[in-house]
């Protein structure tokens, strides 16, 4: 992964978008389109809102295992406290710089949701890093 | 189904616009938390990588 060195990854698992006892898309004939419209063709269409932290972590650790994105998930409390601090749910991408400071804040998920925009904010953020330590330096 | 989308899209979106109110924008200092992994272990705040490294929140969900 890019950056891997440089940057922290944390990925944060959030209450379910689409959920079968929630806002459902469908099951797998339906679904299909509808996910890659909405939330990406890997998205599960089985899940049922996970009722207690040990069934988030379930449905987390699947997550993690079978998208494969090679970093740790870590999964938020029940009271979905991470989630509306971020304004994060259904999704959502934020850098914050070695201060603690928002260096970028993306959109409102999904379709805030910018992969490309979040990799150019990254690149940005240590292409100046790197040149304020080669001034002082 | 149609109905059951509306529904739902309005739902979340009232959400959404309620705590983006209070979210962190840009130059804000980020709200620190500690969350544990999916085998509920290892315990990790954002605050510990202060100083050390930048940090990219990826939030989402499985479906």
């Amino acid at each position: 992964m890019k950056h891997r060195d440089s940057i922290e990854f944390m990925s944060i698992y959030l209450r379910e978008a689409h959920p079968i006892d929630g806002w459902w898309l469908g099951g797998k004939s339906l679904s299909t389109t509808l996910t890659k419209m909405m939330v990406g063709s890997n998205a599960a269409t089985d899940i049922y809102d996970p009722k207690t932290i040990e069934e988030r972590q379930v449905v987390a650790e699947r997550c993690e295992n079978e998208l494969a994105y090679e970093m740790i998930t870590y999964v938020d409390t029940m009271d979905d406290a991470v989630s509306h601090a971020y304004a994060a749910h259904p999704t959502r991408l934020y850098l914050i710089g070695k201060d603690g400071r928002v260096a970028y804040a993306g959109g409102l998920g999904p379709f805030g949701f910018k992969p490309k925009e979040f990799g150019e904010a990254i690149d940005k953020y240590l292409a100046k890093e790197k040149s304020a330590a080669g001034v002082t330096q | 189904m149609v109905f059951d989308v509306i529904k739902h899209r309005n739902k979340n979106q009232k959400e959404q616009k309620k705590w983006d109110a209070l979210a962190p924008k840009d130059g804000d200092l980020a709200p620190d938390f500690e969350l544990r992994d999916a085998k509920g272990e290892n315990p990790t705040s954002l605050s510990s990588f202060r100083d050390k490294k930048p940090v990219a929140l990826i939030f989402g969900s499985y479906t």
